[in-house]
């Protein structure tokens, strides 16, 4: 078999070399049940505290803010199940947009970003008749990696008295997260999105506003969450977490570098390709790209067929491709069949610990894609 | 045994099977698993693709379910099984427009459709193989029970080994310029056979029913489905005799089809105790939203016509000839002359013996007189005109 390029760490990040070390250290210190009052409960209540403290130094928040779950959609979940109007942004990821079951939608521009003034003109009239509004704005699209103007976003529902959440599932590990600088009322995290293990996310919540759980039982993560603590992923998130601290500042021009090299050779080869949210500010390490003339599935099949893993927009869990609401939401309805993503390791950590990607690789990579 | 030297003899590939892609249009079923595992184990490179035709939660009506059910799991299994790649193409748009859409208005029409020929007519050998094409495949396998033989140097269609099974029905519309890419590594298998490759591959599908329905209409109730695709336009009307005697009312006349005797409705005439006195559906007038119901001597038909006609064979305009003609996929064939139009789209086809329960919107498929085995092609019946047309005729 031929090496496998893998360009899709939006999906999900490999698991890094000392997060898995520190799986292998928690397995071998024995069963560990976090509730238990004897030895071993202690030993794991230890270990998702320094989980949680790591993960609250990485956001700048009270780690007694945050609620460990089993994946940012759950975490959305939770939250969402205690507001009846939520406004959304038309790009949002599905667990927002499935959960929210909400007709709230704010459009974006045609760079990705979401409508600031569409945004207030809908709060203004939304608000005088709801009480409890609450606005869902993504940091960092999953699709086009296109950075949304989240302290504007906080500054107009502020003006009308919303509460705000942000998916920051894209943004952490890429762009600095500080929550003592941003007036937040809930944040939701992923854990494989930084090298942790799947399985585990977490909601970051303004502890002045009373949440009810979904999940019942025995009180775990004080009583938001029921269920016992899955150690090792919160482990490995911790572990993560721990591994961006002592990034400098979620450096990526290593990343950018090479996600330009493979744009500019994209454009070299093929000069009608669409780079979508080009123009905007966009994270280092996305590229949502698309040809007018080539299905998507067909681009995905054809380059993993020669051994590199990219995805497209938005895939069922069946495998079947749908069209990419994001990129429809951009106004180029014709192409959302059509667009292929190319995401990097989130950061130069990221990059420097897996096996390089080679600009080589990246050039052969440019011209499967001239060729398809 | 399966003879695997036979199966890459008739996939008609040049060189070695190593030197060649071929995409296998995988159901999840048991029948293409065992065309990808045969054609696995003769050496060639295999690529499985699996349609995603419908929302299979939708269709099921089932909060919860999956778009996409768990044969494209099966279909993923078996691919993982066999160490190939395996990817879900959408063509839920084409096949809602194509297929259902096409399906539902049939009925309306007073026709009875076969959705699984515009299927295969449309998506499985326009999209997909287009698909296989870009994809650099030098042919696309199905699991159909059809045989494909060269003969004087070009591909011809033949009827699978296993009478029982044999889907050359369903396969009429295959265009010759499809018949040259497309392999059925399936038509000169017995199911049985089939089967015990699925068991020698321990595949997961090896013992999985057959489908007997058509997919997106679950447990064979098709008149549910065409009620909820066209909500409105389907209205309770009369059931009359050939005479125009109304006999009782009908919720739509899509809950019938020509031919039907159970379940009309309606009870046989009293006090008569012959065969005439069973009542069949005659017609259906659209136009007045009425089911017609008399003996089955009304059913009788002679001729019918046939468009939308695909040759598998040279013609030449405005032949003339007898055939074997199939009208229902599990009758036997029955013997006709045909005689085609000037660019012979149209066929007109005279029964030696007059046939009952023809029809519209079936197709009508042609073998050849002497061989019949051989496929020559088919269409559809657009025109079945039975005892009660004549009689209406006479009386105008």
């Amino acid at each position: 078999m031929n090496k496998q390029i893998y360009l899709d760490y939006n999906a999900t990040v490999p698991l890094l070399k000392e997060v898995k070390k520190s799986l292998i250290d928690c397995m071998d210190v024995g069963p560990l049940n976090a509730s238990s009052i004897h030895y071993y409960g202690r030993k794991g209540k230890d270990i998702i505290d320094v989980a949680r403290t790591n993960l609250g130094k990485l956001i700048n928040t009270n780690k007694n803010n945050i609620i460990f779950t089993g994946s940012a959609t759950e975490a959305i979940n939770l939250l969402f199940s205690n507001f009846n109007t939520i406004v959304v942004s038309s790009i949002e990821h599905l667990a927002v947009l499935s959960s929210s079951k909400s007709d709230h939608i704010i459009p974006v521009t045609r760079d990705g970003i979401v409508d600031l003034n569409f945004l207030e003109t809908y709060l203004k009239k939304l608000v005088k008749n709801n009480k409890k509004t609450l606005v869902s704005v993504m940091w960092v699209n999953n699709e086009s990696g296109v950075i949304q103007p989240i302290e504007e976003v906080v500054e107009i529902a502020k003006k009308y008295e919303c509460l705000v959440h942000c998916d920051a599932a894209q943004a952490l590990g890429k762009i600095k997260i500080n929550l003592e600088e941003i007036e937040l009322d809930f944040l939701t995290l992923s854990g494989h999105k930084i090298g942790a293990p799947t399985g585990i996310g977490a909601l970051v919540y303004n502890d002045k506003i009373n949440l009810t759980p979904q999940i019942l039982g025995g009180g775990q993560e004080k009583g938001m969450r029921a269920g016992t603590e899955n150690i090792l992923g919160i482990r490995g998130f911790g572990e993560a977490a721990k591994i961006m601290i002592n990034t400098k500042e979620n450096n990526c021009s290593q990343v950018e570098v090479l996600r330009d090299f493979f744009q500019q050779k994209i454009k070299d080869y093929r000069p009608e390709t669409i780079i979508f949210g080009e123009k905007a500010n966009r994270v280092a390490n996305t590229l949502l790209i698309a040809l007018p003339q080539i299905p998507g599935d067909l681009a995905l099949i054809k380059l993993d067929l020669e051994s590199f893993s990219v995805s497209s927009g938005s895939a069922c869990s069946s495998g079947k491709i749908s069209k990419s609401h994001v990129v429809s939401s951009m106004g180029y309805d014709k192409l959302a069949s059509n667009s292929v993503r190319f995401s990097f390791p989130p950061n130069d950590a990221i990059l420097n610990s897996e096996s390089l990607i080679t600009t080589k690789e990246l050039d052969m990579l440019a011209r499967c894609w001239s060729n398809l | 045994m399966i003879n695997i030297n036979q199966v890459i003899k008739e996939m008609d590939l040049e060189g070695n099977p190593s030197d060649h892609r071929v995409v296998v249009a995988m159901s999840g079923g048991v029948d293409s698993s065992v065309t990808a595992a045969l054609l696995v184990e003769a050496g060639f490179e295999v690529i499985g693709l699996t349609m995603q035709l419908y929302d299979y939660g939708k269709a099921l009506q089932k909060k919860g379910a999956c778009c996409a059910g768990s044969d494209i799991n099966d279909a993923r299994l078996v691919s993982s099984k066999l160490g190939i790649p395996h990817y879900v193409l959408n063509y839920e748009s084409i096949f809602q427009d194509q297929v259902i859409d096409d399906f539902a208005d049939s009925y309306l029409r007073g026709a009875t459709p076969i959705p699984c020929v515009r299927c295969n007519q449309t998506v499985k050998f326009t999209d997909m193989f287009d698909r296989a094409k870009n994809l650099g495949a030098s042919a696309m396998a199905t699991g159909h029970y059809i045989r494909r033989k060269i003969k004087l140097g070009k591909p011809s269609l033949h009827t699978g080994i296993d009478l029982s099974k044999d889907q050359s029905y369903f396969l009429f519309a295959t265009t010759k310029k499809q018949l040259e890419f497309v392999r059925f590594p399936l038509g000169s298998l017995t199911k049985g056979e089939t089967r015990a490759v699925a068991k020698r591959h321990d595949l997961n599908v090896a013992n999985k029913p057959d489908s007997q329905d058509i997919c997106f209409v679950p447990e064979g109730k098709y008149a549910d489905v065409v009620r909820k695709l066209r909500p409105g336009s389907i209205e309770a009307g009369n059931i009359i005799d050939v005479n125009g005697n109304v006999l009782g009312k009908h919720n739509g006349i899509i809950d019938f089809t020509i031919g039907q005797r159970k379940g009309i409705g309606v009870g046989g005439r009293k006090g008569i105790n012959d065969n005439n006195s069973i009542l069949y559906v005659i017609a259906l007038d659209t136009e007045k939203n009425n089911v017609v119901v008399g003996p089955k001597e009304f059913l009788s038909c002679n001729k019918i016509k046939i468009s939308e006609c695909n040759w598998l064979i040279d013609l030449i305009n405005e032949a003339e000839f007898r055939v074997l003609v199939k009208l229902r996929n599990s009758s036997q064939p029955v013997i006709g002359t045909i005689k085609v139009n000037f660019d012979n789209s149209i066929a007109y086809l005279s029964f030696d013996k007059p046939q009952f329960g023809v029809s519209t919107g079936q197709a009508a498929v042609f073998y050849d007189f002497k061989e019949s085995s051989h496929i020559l092609g088919g269409g559809w019946i657009t025109e079945a005109p039975n005892k009660l047309a004549d009689i209406n005729l006479y009386n105008a």
